[in-house]
């Protein structure tokens, strides 16, 4: 990060402000340049739901000292940060963490002055973009893990790593810090990481006459299971989505799609250069295949899957109409919602439902077990976009250093998510989630299989429009199965051409 | 015009060729008046022409998803040439016309029949009269949002009153069905446009002189023939008027079919407005979507002119008057 302007403006003679001003760039560099404040000691090659409730509760952390080494606490200046923040909709404790960090940052920093707004999920990309043209946009910015590289790429974001605030890139999933790299550059740090689980209902399943205990174990029994449930029982039983343009529909089937060794582009391999197109090779055809099987040959998921997102699938799981269904770890949160509003038989049945809730891993396929590795980041953005012209470097710096410690990104993503920085797991606010957030272990175990969506400023029309257009033009019968692949890789070869 | 030249039929003078005054001097001339209108054009400089010269001016570039708009690639009329050789276009703008066409046909005559039910006096009129307006003053985002639900395929209202007595054995598929989709689309713009349709029609009612209907049907002309040869000729006008801001409108519809199927399934109920939000905000390739923009703001000129010459007829009338 450059700084562009200093706007800490105090009374003293040149001499005492030049003293000032180089006792603070020493601290700073010696902050940058030693090691982290954290040393790593997550082990992710254990990564299960009982070693993540091993490590919770085992470790300590002063946050506003530790950022305090990093910039001082008593810096004055001033931060403009964008975010989505809690919304209505969202749990108290969702609102209560969020008032929290304020105060702390205040706490911690009292003479930097934040300027924030919390904008919502689906407005935020498109508010940023704009306020980028107008050279308007924030010094810092939260965007979904999607969001960043398209900026980055196209030049608007500053560089920005973990080392940048004390941090080391250790502290982080290394698919988070892929999902901020473009072009051999860090642009970012990852604030929470997600992955989804498995939801079943086991009463669903025990009158199926399938075992209530055990989710299908692959992608093909998710397709028999489905079958069954729906010929048994006359309801749905996998909740498939694939509407258009929604993000919910990438989530979902993209898990399905390289467990069975397809992929959009060569996400899945160790190195993924994002030069090859996959979506036409057999592992994709066969997902596709498995999704027309359930939809047109079976008949077994909703029939509103082409227009439905998620959100429309809540209703008929908690009303006992649908059986299965990939989802967020707070989607138990919001079946306990739902149940709590129900009223007369439909309480009666929600509560049931509640009851019946399982959480699992997602199943696997023939090549793997898969899931999309979901989040946020953090980012800087360049002084030339900014409302202003200039960014606060320190004032930036210390914002990120206190959103993105152990302490803050657990606490921050308390309902739906996990703290981006590897050592919020050791927390005791990690181990008062665990207890707290029935499954929570489960969905939290499924990170290590977590694969980020190609790390390519195009990657959100690949995610968004052409992986659902492909879908759909398979599931309506437009196209054969054969036809919507080739025909979704010839659209991303032609968006990899540049024009 | 002067009638010079039938002046130089009429007359052994020579012709004095017309003093018509320059455009410029004429505006000299007037120039209190155009000071008084300053502002509204200023105004409207900067917030309809600027746009539209933008829009015009990006419609010749492309913007790859890896550079900022203001590194645009110029392409000249590339984007034009893409747009009307591709598949795609033409079956948008066969539904985009299906659309338009049904949309404004079937609003026009439920609003003209709705418009001569209530023109006759009866009790409870006026409580008829306000609920045939309630489409028309609720939210139409509202009204979509509540259509998509009666119209779910799993769990619609109107799906299940089907099942209920007997006319199906599972729930209808409207939306999740391209060959339903944008039909089951035009019924709800359909329903939530009559209301306008009837409120014109209502108003181009109350110019039907009486006295001629009377006198028709003294000289023994039944209620088709009455309707006929005297309401309809009274209401071609503002028939004219509602037919031309019932299709610019449907043309520039957006609201419904964005919320009810987002274009889908599979496209079916794509229209143009829908594929250049598409186009501009789901792939951001807004030099094709301005090209897009271009080609559907000259169809909404072209129909533009013809509402203005509509509303104009009389003053012309009036004026060679």
């Amino acid at each position: 990060m450059t700084n562009m302007q200093d706007r800490v403006r105090r009374s003293g003679s040149p001499y005492r402000r030049q003293v000032v001003a180089y006792a603070l760039a020493g601290l700073t560099t010696a902050s940058l340049m030693s090691t982290t404040v954290y040393a790593q000691s997550v082990d992710l090659s254990q990564w299960s739901p009982e070693y993540i409730k091993s490590i919770a509760g085992t470790a300590t952390y002063d946050t506003a000292k530790d950022c305090g080494a990093v910039v001082p606490n008593d810096y004055a200046g001033k931060v403009s940060y964008w975010y989505t923040g809690p919304f209505e909709a969202d749990p108290q404790i969702a609102h209560d963490q969020d008032k929290a960090f304020w105060e702390a940052f205040k706490a911690a920093y009292p003479n930097i002055q934040a300027d924030v707004q919390s904008i919502t999920y689906n407005e935020l990309l498109d508010k940023f973009r704009t306020a980028l043209l107008g050279n308007a946009a924030p010094m810092v910015v939260r965007l979904q893990i999607l969001g960043g590289v398209e900026f980055a790429a196209k030049g608007y974001l500053n560089p920005l790593k973990p080392e940048d605030v004390g941090y080391t890139s250790a502290d982080f999933w290394p698919g988070a810090l892929k999902s901020v790299t473009w072009d051999g550059e860090t642009y970012g740090i990852p604030t929470n990481n997600e992955t989804m689980g498995f939801i079943w209902n086991a009463k669903i399943f025990a009158d199926a006459g399938l075992d209530p205990e055990s989710p299908p174990a692959t992608w093909d029994d998710v397709v028999t299971y489905s079958k069954t449930i729906h010929d048994k029982l006359g309801i749905a039983g996998y909740g498939l989505v694939a509407k258009q343009n929604a993000g919910n529909t990438p989530f979902r089937f993209m898990p399905q799609l390289w467990a069975y060794g397809g992929g959009a582009l060569d996400e899945t391999s160790a190195e993924p250069a994002y030069e090859t197109v996959e979506l036409n090779n057999d592992g994709s055809k066969a997902a596709l295949q498995a999704a027309y099987d359930m939809y047109v040959r079976d008949q077994s998921v909703p029939t509103s899957a082409l227009t439905n997102t998620q959100a429309e699938n809540q209703a008929p799981f908690i009303a006992g109409q649908l059986a299965m269904m990939i989802a967020h770890p707070a989607e138990y949160a919001k079946m306990l919602d739902l149940a709590s509003k129900a009223t007369g038989a439909d309480k009666a049945t929600a509560d049931a439902v509640v009851e019946n809730m399982r959480y699992g891993l997602l199943p696997e396929g023939p090549a793997r077990r898969a899931v999309v590795f979901g989040g946020s980041n953090i980012h800087v953005v360049k002084p030339e976009y900014v409302d202003g012209g200039a960014i606060d470097e320190q004032a930036v710096k210390a914002l990120i250093c206190m959103w993105t410690s152990p302490e803050w990104s657990t606490k921050l993503a308390w309902v739906g998510s996990n703290p981006g920085h590897l050592g919020g797991f050791k927390t005791e606010w990690m181990k008062e989630r665990l207890d707290t957030i029935k499954f929570l272990d489960v969905t939290t175990s499924m990170l290590p299989n977590g694969i980020p969506f190609p790390v390519q400023p195009y990657a959100p029309e690949i995610m968004n429009i052409i992986v659902p257009d492909m879908l759909q033009n398979a599931l309506t019968g437009t196209m054969t199965v054969d036809e919507a692949a080739n025909d979704a890789a010839a659209k991303v070869e032609e968006l990899m051409s540049g024009m | 015009m002067s009638g010079v030249s039938g002046s130089a039929i009429f007359t052994d003078r020579p012709v004095e060729p017309a003093r018509r005054s320059s455009l410029l001097s004429r505006m000299w001339k007037q120039r209190a008046d155009y000071l008084y209108v300053l502002p509204a054009i200023v105004v409207m400089l900067i917030v309809i022409a600027y746009p539209v010269y933008y829009t015009i001016e990006l419609s010749f570039f492309k913007t790859p998803a890896s550079l900022q708009l203001r590194d645009k690639v110029f392409v000249g009329l590339d984007n034009y040439t893409t747009i009307l050789t591709s598949a795609s276009f033409w079956k948008v703008t066969w539904q985009t016309l299906i659309w338009t066409f049904f949309s404004t046909l079937f609003a026009f005559f439920l609003g003209l029949g709705a418009a001569l039910s209530l023109h006759r006096e009866f009790i409870g009129r006026g409580v008829l009269r306000a609920i045939l307006l309630i489409p028309w003053v609720v939210s139409t985002v509202a009204a979509s949002y509540v259509w998509k639900w009666l119209y779910h395929s799993d769990f619609g209202a109107i799906g299940a009153f089907m099942v209920q007595i007997g006319v199906t054995d599972q729930p209808i598929n409207f939306v999740d069905n391209t060959s339903t989709a944008l039909a089951s689309l035009i019924v709800v713009n359909v329903w939530k446009e009559f209301s306008f349709a009837m409120i014109m029609l209502m108003a181009g009612l109350q110019t039907v002189p009486e006295q001629l209907l009377r006198a028709a049907k003294v000289d023994g002309a039944n209620a088709w023939q009455r309707f006929w040869h005297v309401t309809f000729p009274h209401l071609a006008g503002v028939s004219t008027v509602t037919v031309l801001l019932l299709t610019v409108q449907n043309f520039n519809s957006f609201i419904i079919p964005f919320i009810m199927t987002g274009g889908g399934p599979a496209g079916s109920s794509d229209i143009w407005i829908t594929q250049i939000y598409q186009l501009a905000f789901g792939r951001q390739r807004w030099g094709a979507a301005a090209a897009y923009s271009v080609l559907l703001f000259i169809i909404m000129m072209t129909l533009g002119y013809f509402y203005v010459r509509a509303l104009t007829r009389g003053d012309d009338k009036r004026a060679g008057a």
